[in-house]
Parts: structure tokens; sequence; C-alpha cells
């Protein structure tokens, strides 16, 4: 009777409830629009870079410090007798970091080389293309971030300036082979890639890498003496700290969106409490109870809850499907060093936690519908008959 | 129903106002009877009294066996929804239903089913001749239809008794007649008891017991032949 009684009132408040209806549907799409983004963002940033960067776990020479330059010159050690093998057979993927100078154009910019084998296939990078070059400039890959910094591009030649393990200078002239496009930018910033054994070569340090990427996890069994092993939620763990900072931002925009749908629905039972008082002295004198007039009041907000997930499925679902085809950009190149946002996400609904906020915010607007109406339970029937002040 | 040594004040600046005071009366069965008085006699008071809104400060009122100044919240509302009907000068329809919602609402309250309910209230609607404005929001009707359709809604429940205050004061003399007489006739045909708060001559001329009031304290309680 009060689920009928309810339903009545909010179609015979006609546009007033459609309003009520649509602030509270809008809040719902932004809220699930965010959550979908920022949850697309991770599964891409963690996918991506478990592709292009981590594989099955890496062990780093205990020398690498990824956070001090100064150890990088010496940020080798040799490849572990136990791992050997499984370099051989391209389970174990070497790759070995120098900072160095580059000259592009003219101009002088520090840069990572990284030497990776040109015929690796345990990461997506496009190594490939580092093949050959045995005569001539070796051959380089870049990112398109890097492109862009260097103003290099395929087929471009530019000077290599590093050290070799004796502490000479040595030269390298290489020519961009390829520039990729990476969606990891740790990959990409400052950074060129060319084949392994060059890079050995030119720094006179054979059978020595700073990393070694595993293909499967059975691999971390190795025993890697000069190296340490990073596992997945070492590696992660950046991202993660990065998730949670992130996080407290959103959780409050999050809250802020949800409480300004909260006040917009108080504000209109409160003033439906007070327009509405000669009305529930009616009520309550045609024989409805104190707490059948409090439930009604709630449930009318609960049912505008209620309509707004309809409404936001049904407002939603074309701006919904828009960004899980057609992805979301951010505008310019700008990409806030952040894995995967130089281009479309492609955007994934998680329905666990779409389904905790459709639940909590139903929960919060049955909360939030009942507070002002616990008043009628003090009201007086003979003056809110009289819609008076009083009542 | 019996009033008995009944008063009934409230507080005003520094002291109490009394606006009923030491009320003894009895209503029988099918009584067609009303409180007259000046404005501020305590007509309405009386009503709200008798009808459980309001409650006495001395005294009892006994109305079908519930004594009202001992029912609990939820008492009083079973009182109001079982036996009792209510007419007010303002009609006091819900705006957001049509007509026959309107009637139909104290129908759900008693949890009828709908078949049971949507016969009870042509019924209704027949009573007052409403039949062809189901649909009909109060917005669209005029004054006399509307509290026609009040009275309706009073009497869709066959209560035992009607309490109705002032229901012509917002009504021209045709409406106010009209009224009078549908009032009047389901007092003969179900043998519900109709009791009024006025000072409008119509509704005096149609009652058969006249029960006048002043300052509170009941001056004279007649019975009107020929009304």
């Amino acid at each position: 009777m009060i689920f009928k009684l309810a339903l009545r009132n909010i179609v015979g408040n006609g546009w007033r409830s459609l309003i009520n209806i649509f602030i509270i549907a809008a809040v719902l799409i932004s809220l699930i629009w965010m959550e979908a983004m920022w949850y697309s963002w991770l599964v891409l940033a963690r996918t991506e870079q478990k592709q292009w960067e981590f594989a099955s776990g890496l062990l780093r020479s205990e020398n690498y410090d990824p956070y001090d330059s100064f150890t990088w010159e010496k940020s080798y050690a040799p490849i572990p007798a136990e791992a050997v093998p499984h370099v051989a057979s391209g389970d174990v993927v070497p790759i070995l970091f120098a900072p160095g100078v580059i000259f592009p154009g003219g101009r002088q910019l520090s840069a990572m080389v990284k030497g990776i084998p040109a015929g690796q296939n345990v990461l997506k990078l496009p190594s490939s293309s580092l093949a050959g070059g045995e005569r001539g400039p070796v051959p380089a890959l870049i990112g398109t971030g890097m492109a862009k910094t260097t103003k290099l591009k395929a087929g471009d030649v530019f000077q290599l300036r590093l050290k070799d393990s004796a502490g000479a200078f040595r030269a390298l002239e290489l020519r961009v082979s390829e520039v990729m496009d990476c969606p990891v930018p740790s990959l990409d910033a400052g950074t060129v890639w060319v084949d392994l054994n060059a890079l050995r070569e030119a720094r006179l340090l054979p059978d020595v890498a700073t990393v070694l990427v595993l293909r499967d996890r059975s691999l971390q069994s190795i025993s890697a003496p000069r190296y340490e092993l990073i596992t997945e939620k070492e590696f992660f763990a950046d991202l993660n700290e990065m998730v949670m900072t992130k996080a407290v931002g959103q959780a409050f925009l999050f809250v802020l969106m949800i409480f300004l749908a909260m006040l917009a629905i108080y504000d209109t039972q409160a003033l439906a409490i007070f327009k509405r008082r000669k009305e529930i002295g009616m009520l309550s004198a045609l024989g409805m109870t104190k707490g059948q007039i409090t439930r009604l009041f709630t449930l009318e907000g609960a049912l505008y809850m209620l309509f707004a997930c309809v409404v936001t499925l049904v407002m939603g679902f074309p701006l919904f499907w828009y960004f899980a085809v057609k992805g979301f950009s951010l505008p310019g190149d700008a990409n806030f060093g952040m894995v995967g946002f130089d281009r479309p996400l492609l955007f994934v609904y998680p329905l666990p936690l779409i389904l905790f906020t459709l639940v909590l915010m139903f929960i919060l607007t049955a909360f939030v519908s009942w507070l002002p109406v616990r008043r009628i339970a003090s009201l007086n029937v003979v003056e809110s008959l009289k819609g008076g002040r009083n009542a | 129903m019996t009033i008995t040594n009944m008063s009934k004040s409230f507080p005003s600046g520094e002291g109490d106002f009394l606006a009923l005071n030491k009320i003894d009366l009895v209503f029988g069965k099918g009584e067609f009877a009303g409180i007259v008085g000046p404005s501020g006699s305590g007509k309405t008071t009386l009503l709200n009294v008798i009808g459980s809104l309001d409650t006495p400060s001395s005294g009892e009122v006994d109305v079908l066996g519930y004594k009202v100044s001992q029912l609990s919240q939820n008492q009083s509302s079973e009182l109001r929804s079982r036996h009792l009907g209510f007419i007010f000068q303002t009609y006091n329809l819900l705006p957001v239903y049509n007509v026959y919602e309107n009637v139909e609402f104290p129908l759900l309250l008693l949890k009828l089913s709908g078949p049971e309910r949507d016969k009870m209230v042509r019924d209704a609607l027949e009573w007052v001749g409403l039949t062809d404005k189901l649909k009909s929001r109060p917005a669209q009707l005029s004054g006399g239809q509307c509290q026609r359709v009040a009275i309706a809604r009073a009497m869709v429940k066959k209560p035992a008794l009607v309490l109705a205050d002032e229901p012509t004061a917002n009504l021209d003399t045709e409406n106010s007649l009209h009224i009078l007489e549908t009032m009047k006739s389901i007092n003969s045909s179900l043998g519900t008891s109709f009791i009024f708060a006025t000072h409008d001559d119509k509704v005096i001329k149609y009652l058969r017991r006249v029960i006048r009031l002043v300052d509170g304290e009941v001056v004279s309680d007649d019975l009107q032949t020929g009304a």
C-alpha cells in the first residue's frame, strides 16, 4: 500500500519528480563514468606494463638503483650461470642500461641507452627492428615521445656518446630504425633502444645485463647471486602508490558528487514536509499512522533513486557504449607520464564497483530521505490540517 | 458516543486558554447533529477531540468504545481509519491524486482487495453524483465537486460516524443544499451518524439536533422537528 501511494505521489508530482530523477541520474552517470575511466586505466596500465616491461618477473642487478642516476654507469652484473641456458632459449631476456648523451640535429641531450636482444619475443617491444646494422649506423628504436623531443624520425642518423667499462668515451652512429608507439612512458621518455650486442660491444661489457626479464613465473626460482628478484607486487608498488594518491582525490570528488545529490534529495524532502504538511495532516486524519507516513515519504525518496537508476541505464547507455568502443582521449598530447594516456582509453565497466555505487546511493538516498521526514512524528495533526507554521 | 465532563485548554501567553469547559454530551446511532456557535466558541476543537485528532485536557470522551484520552497514536489512527470519516471546510483532497484515487485512499488503509475497493469507490461516487469525474484532479473541479469528493471519501468505507467541519463554508447556496441533501440521504439510507461544526443557517435547518456552544460551554441541546 505504501509503495503504491509513494508511486502515485511521484507520478502525481510530475515535472518536479522528473527534475529530481534527472539530477540523481546525472550524478550516477558521472560517478559510473569516473569509476570506469579509473578502473579501465588501471587495467590498461597493468596489462601494458606487464606486456612491455615486466612479463612474469624481473631480476635486477643489485648495482642498479632506478632512483639514483649515479649508479647507472655501473648498473650491471654478469649473467648468472643458471640463467645462461634460458637466455639462449629466449625465455630470459637480458637488458643492459647505459647512460649516454645523444646529439640529434646538433643538439645535446642526455639519454638512457638500453640494449635488448633484437630477436626477443618475451616483451612487446618491437625489438626486431634493431637487427642488422653490422655495417653502417647501429639501428635504434625510440618512442613517439622521444621522437617528438628530439625531432628525430625513422631513418634519421644521430650520434651517441657513452663511456665504456674502462671509463673511456665511445661514440656510436645510430640510425632510427623505427619510431614505436609505446604506451609505457618510462620506456619512451629519454630512452634509446639498441641491440644488446651492439651496446655490450660499445661498453666493452660482454655477458652482462642490468635486468633479466622472465617469460614464466617458474623462472623466478633461478639462482641469481648478484641480482634481486622484483616481484609483481614490488614492480607495481609505484603504480599502487599512485593509485592510492589518486584514489584520495577521486574519493573526494566521489563524496562531493554524492553529497550534492543527497543535498538535492534532502532539500526536496525538507521542502516537501513544509509544503505538504496539510497533506500530512490529512493522511493522519484519514487514519495513516505516523510510522506509515514516515515510511511513505522515505520510500518516495528511495523510489526517486530507483527511477534514477533506470534513467541512468537508458540515458547513460549510449555514453557508456561510446567510451567502451571509441574510448576516451585526453585533450592534446597530454599523458601526465601515465601509462596508456597518450591513446584513446577504451572503457571497461566493473560490475561489482557499479553495483556497489548504486547500492550505496540507494541506501544513502533512503537515509537522506528519512532524515527530514523524522519531523513528521512530532507534527501536530490539527495544526498540520490548518497548514499552520507550528504544524 | 459519550462525552463526560470534558475540558480542553491550550497554552496561551502566561496561562492557559480554556477552549472547552466541562462538556457532557451523549450521541446515539444515526444522529444528524450540529455543534453551532460563533467563531471561537470551540466547535472545531470539540470535533477534533471527538475525531481523536486532539486529546482532552480532562474528562473522558468515549467514541465507539475507544477512550480518546487513553489512545496511543496507532490506536487513534485505527479509530479514524476504521470508524470515522472527516469532511473539512477546505476539502483537503490530495492534490496529486485524481477523484477515484482520493476516494479509494481510505480503503487502501483498510487493505481491501482491488475489486472490493473498486466497487466501493464507484458506489460512493454514485452517491455524490460524480461517476463522470473519476480521472479528474482536484484542481480541475469546482468547489462543490471537491466537497462532494470529500464526502465520498468520508463515506466510502461506510463509517459509523462522519465529522464535518464547516462543510458548506466555501460553497454557494445551490452547492450547499445539494451536499446537505446528499449527506442527509446517506444518513437515512446507511444509518451513518453525522456531527457538524457550523454556524451556517442553511446547515442548521437540516439538523435534527442542535447543540449550541458559547465560549466553550454547551448552552443548549435541542431537537429540531421538521428537519
